[in-house]
């Protein structure tokens, strides 16, 4: 394990009755890197999220987080679901410190780093604003930045954007890239979108169920930043294809 | 709100109030209405004020008896929302119990209370905290059971314990509800406090005034007796859409309220 390694898991399993959610897993996460899953439902992505967020105690197996044991624990990494989850009687800055009201108190500095947030990110004016006067894809960012003010390193997100029209989600893909080369942070991305999958990623998990597991695990290299180009260059091609052939190829037997 | 949602929602209520009441009196002066069948409204009005004096102490005792049960009865039945709602084997022991309070007719509650509590305000207190209790209750249990479970995740997930799960996240999110209970249960307090004047008054009240002049012949005297048991019902039911009003600001508004507001406005033109 080097020293830039964030996430370690060894053998993690889980089984629901007879079924096998989780085959005996090893995954290692390097801090800083953007990883995505992709894989048909059942194949043990959720699964994997409930485990690593701590809703779910793996059957076996350990999980190592910055060194540390987290199998159990929760309040460790930030979250971000396909639904935004903002609360319509907090505003955009209630949303935001969320995290921190949930542990205890909001702090000033809690205040002055959502404030700092919402104004690199162009919800400056809308801090006041309570959710409902907000467009879809507004709504996503305050998510995505409540989950930033958990300043945790770990990001876990589930399909944040599988809600939004292509338009906003292609923006906000883009925005997700920015935020996250600001911020340093690691991110676990499921999706359903293979596209959004090596667009966004360094690297690419393809699961597969009965029973869940990883059968592929690709490196993207493609230049960052990452633009329209990016969509539509041989490379990124060629890596979605054999992301295809794998979710197929699996589908199929 | 714009200037003429503004005017539409002041005139628009007043004009049904003034129709209601032509309509009334054109019946009456046309229709031939003898005086004690049926007042004019004036009359009805008039009989309040030249027997304020006398009715004045009556109403302050009705509104009272509204104001102490109403509150009596919205904390006991918030409160019983919650131990419905968060301790699952309570739903079985006590709901059984609540069906059962609201089956009893209120009538028949009156003489034991007074074999209890007396003939004061007690009795009237607690009819009408026993009515409106059960519509908050089964609002805040609603509430609190349709409270987003992803939600819940979330908190779960950025480690929040119960208590701050409960006071961050369900309570507010149960809110809406429970000022639907509460405003069910304010159109029935005064019901309550009239029927607890019925059945479970000695001396003086609202309704034993009512009584008599309806005994002695005296429309005028039942008409304008009614309006003031309206008059309480309708006030109690706005103050308590004045209060949702100011408690749940995100339902009718874009923005926080200044005083409200965590942020620094950097609204330009606010």
């Amino acid at each position: 394990m080097s020293n830039s390694t964030l996430l370690v898991l060894r053998g993690v399993s889980k089984t629901f009755g007879t079924t096998t959610a989780l085959s005996p897993m090893d995954l290692e996460i390097e801090r800083g890197s953007f990883v995505s899953i992709v894989g048909p439902s059942g194949c043990g992505k959720s699964t994997l999220f409930n485990v690593l967020s701590g809703l779910l105690r793996p059957d076996g197996g350990t999980i190592t987080l910055e060194g540390k044991d987290v199998i159990g624990a929760t309040g460790h990494v930030g979250y971000m679901l396909q639904k935004d989850l903002l609360v319509p009687w907090r505003t955009v800055l209630g949303n935001i410190t969320l995290g921190a009201r949930l542990k205890g108190k909001v702090t000033p500095e809690n205040r002055e780093q959502a404030t700092g947030f919402a104004e690199k990110y162009g919800l400056g004016e809308f801090l006041n604003h309570y959710p409902s006067a907000l467009s879809g894809g507004m709504r996503q960012r305050v998510a995505l930045m409540r989950t930033l003010a958990t300043n945790h390193q770990l990001l876990l997100l589930d399909e944040p954007f599988g809600a939004l029209d292509a338009q906003t989600r292609f923006e906000m893909q883009q925005w997700l890239l920015q935020v996250w080369r600001d911020t340093e942070r690691t991110v676990l991305f499921i999706t359903h979108d293979v596209d959004e999958a090596v667009f966004l990623s360094d690297r690419v998990l393809v699961m597969s169920p009965r029973p869940g597991r990883v059968v592929d695990d690709l490196r993207v290299d493609l230049p960052r930043p990452r633009t329209l180009d990016t969509l539509v260059s041989p490379a990124f091609t060629e890596l979605k294809a054999r992301v295809l052939h794998q979710l197929h190829r699996e589908r199929a037997v | 709100m714009t200037k003429k949602k503004l005017l539409v929602n002041i005139f628009g209520p007043i004009l049904s109030v003034v129709v209601l009441i032509s309509i009334w009196q054109s019946i009456v002066t046309w229709g031939h209405v003898a005086s004690y069948i049926a007042p004019k409204p004036f009359d009805a009005v008039r009989s309040v004020t030249s027997n304020w004096s006398t009715l004045a102490p009556l109403t302050w005792w009705t509104i009272k008896e509204t104001v102490y049960g109403y509150l009596a009865g919205a904390l006991l039945g918030a409160f019983l929302g919650v131990i419905l709602s968060k301790i699952p084997l309570m739903q079985r022991v006590l709901y059984p119990l609540l069906i059962l309070t609201q089956a009893i007719p209120i009538i028949a509650l009156a003489p034991p209370l007074v074999m209890i509590l007396g003939f004061g305000v007690m009795p009237k207190v607690v009819i009408v905290a026993w009515i409106v209790f059960f519509p908050v209750t089964v609002s805040v249990l609603d509430g609190l059971n349709h409270v987003d479970k992803d939600l819940l995740t979330l908190a779960k997930v950025f480690g929040a314990n119960p208590l701050r799960r409960f006071v961050v996240l369900e309570m507010p999110a149960a809110v809406t509800q429970l000022f639907s209970g509460l405003k069910i249960g304010a159109t029935y307090a005064v019901t309550g406090a009239i029927i607890g004047e019925l059945a479970a008054s000695s001396g003086s009240s609202l309704a034993l005034y009512q009584r008599s002049a309806s005994g002695s012949l005296d429309a005028a005297g039942v008409y304008g007796t009614t309006l003031i048991m309206t008059a309480i019902g309708i006030v109690w039911f706005l103050l308590v859409v004045g209060v949702e009003f100011l408690a749940t600001p995100w339902q009718r508004r874009s923005t926080a309220r200044r005083w409200r507001r965590g942020a620094k406005p950097v609204l330009p033109n606010n």
